[in-house]
């Protein structure tokens, strides 16, 4: 060949490699980067491009689809005295405050409701936790019919944990360019919650419903309404929420459970540090990407600029930044866009700076956050930045001590506000149809603050125990207060539903079912007394039983575990005896009873996915719950332990000890409501009927 | 999720299939098939991702 030709054919590559990037565009705009949760990150061009377009086609093309529809749905003859149905959801409200709280005359709105309509103590999942229960409420079947069983699934092949909400994965064919490597197809996102939500039915009966941050509603379910996603929306680092903490004393970079810590260095009176954003696995090797960023201490020594990239916010010492914009760039003109809040800690004697868990932007959305996908867009520019991930509450930062109580309590209420402010914009906006919107923070400042109203609780030693001890309190206090914002937006043609998917109680003892079923001799190690985390040791060749999650006690069954030695004929008995063992079981230091009741799984649920539930679900007494390191699969010595940690309550128990709260304007014809009625209430409340498989019934007039 | 290809069936199967989906508590006969798949694709494919990747994508969950 030539030698000129030979020079030619290299670039003749290059430039059909970069026409096929141009013809592929769309595609890489779907890109998938992150680790292993799988990101299509959308371009700002596109997102807006998309945006105004599709608003445009929905708007031209809306008198041609109300007509087909009109023609597709007549006949129905939908009757009803109700044009709304509006769903206030508190996540964890606990009847026994609720009740005490209005005897001391401290709701004045939600006994004003209650009065005027019905209160009832409502039966929550087996076991009450919410992926569980909330997806009972939106399906109205029990969990063997919808397939969240707990916030973990097992991997049978590897006995690792997997979330049990979504399957997502990444672009499986690429396309090489230089350095860079350019997806062909887009990521999939599955949800793993079956069934039908109530949304749905009532969008084939051509209801609208507007849906904001029910758990599990992610991926977004397609229906015709709107929709924002909640519980299990990872960060943009694909996790359940990392936070980063900043500093210069390098005996403080250690590691954490919830999140990273890095080093600042120190140059010319500034401080810099480059925040980690997600992995760029359109290069080799993945590496994560970065942004550098500088902080420069203020003449008074206590406040501080922030810049990054071309933006610079204040940092007053203590408290949260407002929401800041990352911009990472994977290559190719690629924009992923984060949002994160900053709080200075301190900047004497050591600069100390927290970094919330960067939270996918919903104005230019990594993936999927809302139906339709420019929901979250419409949101964004209507109230700002808000809060995307999952649990976007940061836990684990108080529980490391990186935020203190009143930081952690502001980050929860900042939140709450943006929540409200969607809240009231649906009502403002959807005059018929259904509006469901669910608050969070009474389950989390609940979580992280119960301690303050448990005196004897063992986190309690050696910490402040005054300062927050009306936070509860308040927070009821708060919910009241929504409530009767609500409530003027309650006409007779309008029923209102206020509920919580379970209670709360304390979480003082922790039970390790794993290192129960060593002791008796159900679970073997390979050797020594103590495993690492995710049955690291585990000598499954032996293993008859083993627990995972918040709840669940699986057999290892031959055939289905993929080192099962458990005959399927030897299950039933198996599951009677562990059973028999495990009811009524006594904490060996305290003598209370620990685990009130060992459901057989098989007698709780009924449907097609009861094969990949769990064998025995633990009702835990009040008092205990699973154990830290026993629901992440380690093994150790000890059964029971105290719990020491600011997540100091819980409702991860017995249902039967944490009710839920369910009240209404209208008459709740039930006694004894379980919280899978409340679709066919709904349902029923506006002419629909209530589709067989459903378990619920109908129980609001 | 986000629109979704077509698959043919045999029509005497499908109602079969109905019957199925009806009597084991699907919500339709969609659901059935798609969960059908489901699990023969998690035989043949095994997992969505490395021991790593599951373990950092549960990172930050407050419950654990």
């Amino acid at each position: 060949m030539p030698q000129i030709l030979k020079r030619k054919i290299p670039s003749l590559k290059v430039l059909a490699a970069l026409a096929a990037a141009a013809i592929l565009l769309p595609s890489v705009a779907h890109a998938y980067i992150g680790p292993g949760a799988g990101f299509a990150f959308l371009t700002s061009f596109l997102v807006l491009f998309a945006t105004f377009f599709l608003a445009f086609i929905f708007f031209l093309t809306w008198p041609i689809r109300f007509a087909i529809k009109k023609i597709k749905h007549r006949g129905k003859g939908i009757k009803s005295d109700v044009d709304r149905v509006i769903v206030v959801g508190f996540d964890g409200l606990d009847p026994d405050i609720l009740e005490d709280l209005m005897s001391k005359q401290k709701l004045p709105n939600i006994a004003g409701l209650i009065e005027r309509g019905s209160f009832k103590r409502m039966r929550s999942t087996c076991p009450p936790i919410s992926p569980v229960a909330w997806s009972s409420f939106s399906t109205g079947v029990n969990p063997g019919k919808h397939n969240i069983f707990d916030f973990l699934a097992p991997e049978r092949e590897t006995y690792l944990s997997k979330l049990s909400s979504a399957d997502i994965r990444p672009p499986t064919r690429w396309l090489p360019l230089g350095k860079y490597r350019l997806p062909l197809n887009k990521p999939s996102y599955r949800p793993l919650r079956k069934s039908k939500p109530f949304w749905t039915v009532l969008s084939e009966n051509e209801i609208f419903s507007s849906v904001i941050r029910v758990p599990i509603t992610f991926p977004p379910d397609e229906f015709g309404g709107v929709l924002l996603s909640s519980l299990c929306v990872p960060d943009l680092r694909g996790t359940q929420g990392s936070f980063s903490y900043f500093t210069t004393d390098e005996v403080a970079i250690g590691n954490f459970t919830g999140g990273f810590a890095y080093g600042l260095k120190s140059r010319n009176g500034a401080f810099e540090g480059e925040i980690t954003g997600p992995e760029n696995i359109m290069v080799k090797g993945s590496p994560a990407l970065k942004l550098a960023f500088k902080i420069v201490p203020d003449e008074d020594g206590k406040t501080a600029g922030l810049t990054i990239g071309k933006e610079t916010v204040r940092l007053e010492p203590g408290t949260h930044s407002p929401w800041v914009t990352l911009e990472f760039s994977p290559g190719l003109g690629i924009k992923v866009r984060g949002i994160c809040r900053f709080i200075l800690k301190s900047l004497k004697p050591h600069v100390e700076l927290y970094a919330t868990p960067i939270n996918i932007d919903p104005e230019k959305p990594a993936m999927p956050i809302s139906h339709p996908f420019y929901y979250s867009v419409y949101l964004s520019k209507l109230i700002g930045p808000y809060a995307t991930l999952g649990l976007a509450e940061d836990t684990w930062a108080l529980n490391e001590r990186i935020i203190d109580e009143s930081q952690f309590l502001e980050q929860a209420f900042l939140i709450n506000e943006e929540r409200e402010r969607m809240l009231f914009n649906e009502l403002d906006k959807v005059k018929k149809g259904a509006v469901v919107c669910v608050f969070d923070i009474t389950d989390r400042v609940q979580h992280m603050l119960w301690r303050y109203i448990d005196p004897e609780h063992p986190a309690n030693r050696d910490m402040e125990t005054e300062l927050h001890k009306n936070a509860i309190e308040e927070l009821y206090q708060k919910a009241d207060d929504i409530v009767g914002r609500v409530l003027s937006y309650v006409g007779d043609r309008t029923v209102l539903v206020v509920m919580s998917d379970h209670g709360f109680k304390s979480f003082r003892r922790g039970v390790n079912l794993n290192s129960w079923l060593k002791k008796e001799g159900y679970l073997f190690l390979e050797s020594g007394d103590e495993g690492g985390e995710w049955f690291e040791g585990v000598d499954w060749t032996r293993t008859k039983a083993y627990a995972l999650g918040l709840g669940g006690v699986f057999i290892n069954v031959k055939g289905r575990e993929s080192k099962g030695i458990v005959d399927p004929a030897d299950v039933p008995n198996l599951v009677m005896e562990l059973k028999d063992l495990l009811n009524g079981l006594e904490d060996d230091k305290t003598g209370e009873t620990a685990i009130k009741t060992a459901y057989d799984a098989k007698e709780v649920y009924s449907g097609p996915y009861v094969v990949e539930g769990p064998d025995l679900i633990i009702g835990y007494n009040a008092g205990h719950r699973a154990s830290w390191d026993g629901v992440t699969g380690k093994v150790t010595g000890e059964v029971f332990t105290d719990n020491t940690r600011a997540w100091s309550g819980d409702h991860c128990i017995d249902p039967e000890c944490v009710p839920a709260v369910l009240i209404s304007n209208r008459k709740i014809t039930a006694d004894n409501p379980s919280i899978q009625d409340v679709a066919p209430s709904i349902l029923r409340l506006f002419g629909v009927g209530v589709p067989p498989y459903m378990d619920g019934k109908a129980v609001i007039e | 999720m986000f629109g979704g290809g077509k698959i043919k069936i045999e029509k005497a199967l499908l109602e079969r299939a109905k019957k199925c989906a009806d009597l084991a508590g699907y919500s339709s006969v969609d659901e059935f098939i798609t969960h059908l798949i489901e699990k023969e694709l998690s035989k043949l494919e095994g997992g969505g991702g490395g021991d790593e990747e599951i373990k950092e994508r549960l990172k930050g969950l407050g419950y654990i």
